[in-house]
C-alpha cells in the first residue's frame, strides 16, 4: 500500500480565484475606436462630432455600411467618409423581453431592436423612448448620439435611433 | 463525385439542461454512436469531424476535435478538423466527411456534433450575449440583436409581405413541439396545442416562447462509410445523393435582403436537388428534417426549398401538408423547436433521423410510412448561409 495522506497533513492550503470581475473586455460589445485600435476610426470621430457617416468607395461608388477599408465591389481601398441622413423609417422591429444579453439584462429592459431604413443603406439600431405596440412598420424615427460608459480608457459613442415627433 | 458514401448510423445523448460538461457530452455521443453500430469501433476510424460552435464561450475549450479523439480513443490517420458555420456547424462537418470519402481520401469517418450551453439560470445573459455575435458584433451584436429579435423581424415581415397569421406559426410550433412528445432524447416532450403557443411569455413579439428553439445541451453522432465498407456492416444506410450550400456576401443588417426569404435556400437546394435528380421536391422528398429555429423560419422554408409558392408557406401548414401523414414529413423528431437546438449537435441529429427513418428504427409514432428520399436544411447566423443536403435509401 502507497502512502494516501497528503503533504499538508490535514490542513489544506486555500488558493483563490476571484469571485466577481468588471465586464471582461472581451465581453463588451462596443468595439475600441481610436486611431490606435481600428482603421475606421473615422467613424466614431464623426459620430463624436455629431455626424453619422459611412464609407463610399471613390473608384466604383459603393456606398458601404458597415464602414470598411476595402471595397467588397472592386477590392479598391480608395474610399472616403460621406454623410448618412439623420432620419429614416422602421423597416422592421422587435422589443427584446426574454434572452437578455449580458451588460442589458439589468437596465434598458424590455428594449426595441429596429432595422432602419436611412435610404442609401439599411442598419440595426435600439429606438428608444418607444415600446412595440406604439411602432409600425414604417414610422420616421431620427438618429440620437449616446456616450458608453463601460470598460475602455477613452470615450465612446455609438448610435441609436428615437420616433421622430 | 467520384465514389458513393453512406450513412450508415449513430447515436445521441438524452438533450436538455443536462448536469454534464461538453467533456461528459463528448464522451456520451461517441458512445452512444459505437454502441448502435458494433462493427465499427475507434480503431476504424480515419477521418474525425467535430461540429461545436462555441466551445471557447460555453466550454472554455479549444482544440476540441483532438480533444474528442482522445476522450474516445481515436488514432487519426487521414484528416481532423472541428467545424464551426454557427447552426449549421453539424451538416458543415458532414459535407466535409463527405467529400472526402467520395474524392477517395479515407473510408470511415465519424462525425460528432457537440454543444454545452447551459451554464446556470444565472449566467443565461452571458449565453445570449455569447449568441448574439454571429452577426456583425459591433454593428449588430451591439444593438442586442440577438436570434429571438431577429427573427422576429422575419415574422413581422412575412406577416406584412404576405398576409401570414400569427396562427400558422402556432400551428408550425404546435406540430413541431408535439412530434417531439414521440422523441425519447427530446428536451421538451410535452404535446402542445396551438392555442397554447401565444399563452406561452411573449419573448420577442410576434414571437412567444413557444415559437423559439431552446438552450440546450447535447451531443449527436453519425459514421459515413464508402460504398465498400458501409455494404459490411448495414443493408439500409443514407447515401448522400446531393449537398448544396449557398453564401451571399452578407453578414450584417445593410447586406442581408429583405427579411422575408432567404434566396440563399433557395439556391443551395436547387444545386442539392440537381445532382440528386430532383425535379419535384414535393413529390419526391418523402421526410424532411429542416432548421425550424423559430417558428417563422420553417415557414419561409416551405417557400424556399421548393415545397410551397413564394408567400405561401403559412397556407402550407394551414393545409395540414407538412405532418407526419401529409405530403411531406417535415421534423418527424420534432425539430429544433421540440428537441431544443444544441448548435454544433443539431445537423448530426437531423441526419441521424433520416437514417433511421430509413431503417425503420424509430418511434412508430413518428415513423414515416416507408420514406425514400430525405432532404436536411440548415442556415446559420444571419441566414445568409444555407446547407442542403440529399439523402436516399438507395445509392443513385
Ligand atoms: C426563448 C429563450 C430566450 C427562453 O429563455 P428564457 O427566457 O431564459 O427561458 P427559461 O429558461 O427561463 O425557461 C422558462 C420555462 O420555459 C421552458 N422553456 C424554455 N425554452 C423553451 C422553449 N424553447 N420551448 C419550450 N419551453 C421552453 C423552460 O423549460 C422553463 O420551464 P420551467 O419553468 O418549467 O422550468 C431561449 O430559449 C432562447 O434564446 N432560445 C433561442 C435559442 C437560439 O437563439 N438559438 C439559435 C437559433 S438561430
Ligand atoms: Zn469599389
Amino acid at each position: 500500500m502507497t502512502d494516501t495522506t497528503d503533504s499538508n497533513s490535514g490542513k489544506r492550503e486555500r488558493i483563490s480565484v476571484p469571485e466577481e470581475i468588471e465586464l471582461p473586455r472581451l465581453l463588451d460589445f462596443y468595439d475600441l475606436q481610436t486611431e490606435d485600435q481600428t482603421q475606421i476610426h473615422e467613424f466614431y470621430d464623426n459620430l463624436q462630432e455629431g455626424q453619422l457617416t459611412t464609407t463610399q468607395c471613390c473608384d466604383c461608388e459603393e456606398i458601404h455600411f458597415p464602414p470598411r477599408i476595402v471595397c467588397p465591389e472592386c477590392t479598391g481601398d480608395n474610399l472616403e467618409y460621406v454623410e448618412l441622413p439623420h432620419e429614416g423609417e422602421l423597416f422592421a422591429f422587435s422589443e427584446v423581453r426574454g434572452g437578455l444579453p449580458l451588460g442589458l439584462s439589468e437596465h434598458d429592459v424590455p428594449y426595441v431592436v429596429a432595422a432602419v431604413d436611412l435610404g442609401p443603406i439599411k442598419l440595426s439600431a435600439r429606438i428608444d423612448d418607444a415600446s412595440y405596440g406604439d411602432l409600425e412598420i414604417g414610422d420616421p424615427v431620427e438618429l440620437k448620439i449616446v456616450e458608453i460608459d463601460g470598460p475602455a480608457d477613452h470615450k465612446r459613442f455609438f448610435y441609436r435611433f428615437v420616433p421622430q415627433r | 463525385m467520384t465514389r458513393n458514401v453512406a450513412i450508415v448510423g449513430g447515436g445521441q445523448t438524452n438533450w436538455g439542461d443536462r448536469k454534464a460538461t461538453w467533456k461528459d457530452l463528448a464522451q456520451e455521443g461517441g458512445k452512444a454512436t459505437f454502441d448502435a453500430i458494433p462493427d465499427v469501433g475507434p480503431e476504424d476510424i480515419e477521418g474525425l469531424f467535430v461540429g461545436a460552435v462555441q466551445p471557447e464561450r460555453f466550454a472554455n475549450q479549444t482544440h476540441v476535435a483532438p480533444m474528442v479523439a482522445e476522450l474516445l480513443g481515436i488514432d487519426v490517420d487521414e484528416m481532423i478538423a472541428r467545424t464551426e458555420l454557427a447552426c449549421a456547424s453539424g451538416q458543415a462537418a458532414l459535407r466535409y466527411a463527405w467529400l472526402a470519402i467520395a474524392a477517395g481520401q479515407l473510408d470511415v469517418a465519424l462525425v460528432l456534433g457537440v454543444e454545452k450551453m447551459n451554464l446556470g439560470r444565472e449566467h443565461m445573459p452571458e449565453v445570449q450575449s455569447s449568441m448574439a455575435n454571429v452577426l456583425d458584433r459591433e454593428f449588430d451584436g451591439v444593438n442586442g440583436l440577438a436570434a429571438p429579435p431577429f427573427f422576429a423581424w422575419y415574422a413581422q415581415r412575412h406577416m406584412h409581405e404576405y398576409g401570414t397569421t400569427r396562427e400558422q406559426l402556432s400551428l408550425v410550433a404546435a406540430k413541431n413541439k408535439t412530434n417531439a412528445s414521440k422523441t425519447e432524447f427530446a428536451q421538451f416532450q410535452s404535446e402542445i396545442d396551438p392555442d397554447e403557443i401565444t399563452d406561452s411569455p411573449e419573448i420577442a413579439p410576434p414571437l412567444h416562447l413557444y415559437d423559439c428553439s431552446g438552450i440546450t445541451d447535447g451531443a449527436a453522432g453519425v459514421i459515413l462509410m464508402s460504398e465498400e465498407k458501409a455494404r459490411e456492416v448495414t443493408d439500409t444506410a443514407a447515401w448522400i445523393t446531393g449537398s448544396g450550400q449557398s453564401s451571399m456576401a452578407g453578414n450584417s443588417i445593410n447586406n442581408l435582403p429583405s427579411f422575408d426569404g432567404w434566396p440563399q435556400a433557395r439556391k443551395a437546394s436547387q444545386s442539392a436537388y440537381d445532382q440528386a435528380g430532383i425535379d419535384d421536391p414535393l413529390a419526391e422528398i418523402d421526410v424532411a428534417e429542416i432548421h425550424d429555429c423559430f417558428s417563422i423560419s420553417e415557414i419561409i422554408e416551405y417557400e424556399e426549398l421548393g415545397f410551397a409558392e413564394e408567400g405561401k408557406g403559412g397556407q402550407f401548414i394551414e393545409d395540414g401538408r407538412s405532418y407526419i401523414d401529409g405530403d411531406v414529413a417535415v421534423n418527424p423528431r420534432g425539430g429544433l423547436l421540440g428537441c431544443g437546438h444544441p448548435l454544433g449537435a443539431t445537423g448530426v441529429s437531423q441526419a441521424l433521423e433520416i437514417t433511421q427513418q430509413f431503417q425503420g428504427t424509430v418511434t412508430d409514432d413518428r415513423q414515416v410510412d416507408n420514406p425514400t428520399t430525405g432532404l436536411l436544411h440548415n442556415l446559420s447566423g444571419s441566414g445568409s448561409v444555407h446547407s442542403v443536403m440529399v439523402l436516399d435509401r438507395n445509392q443513385r
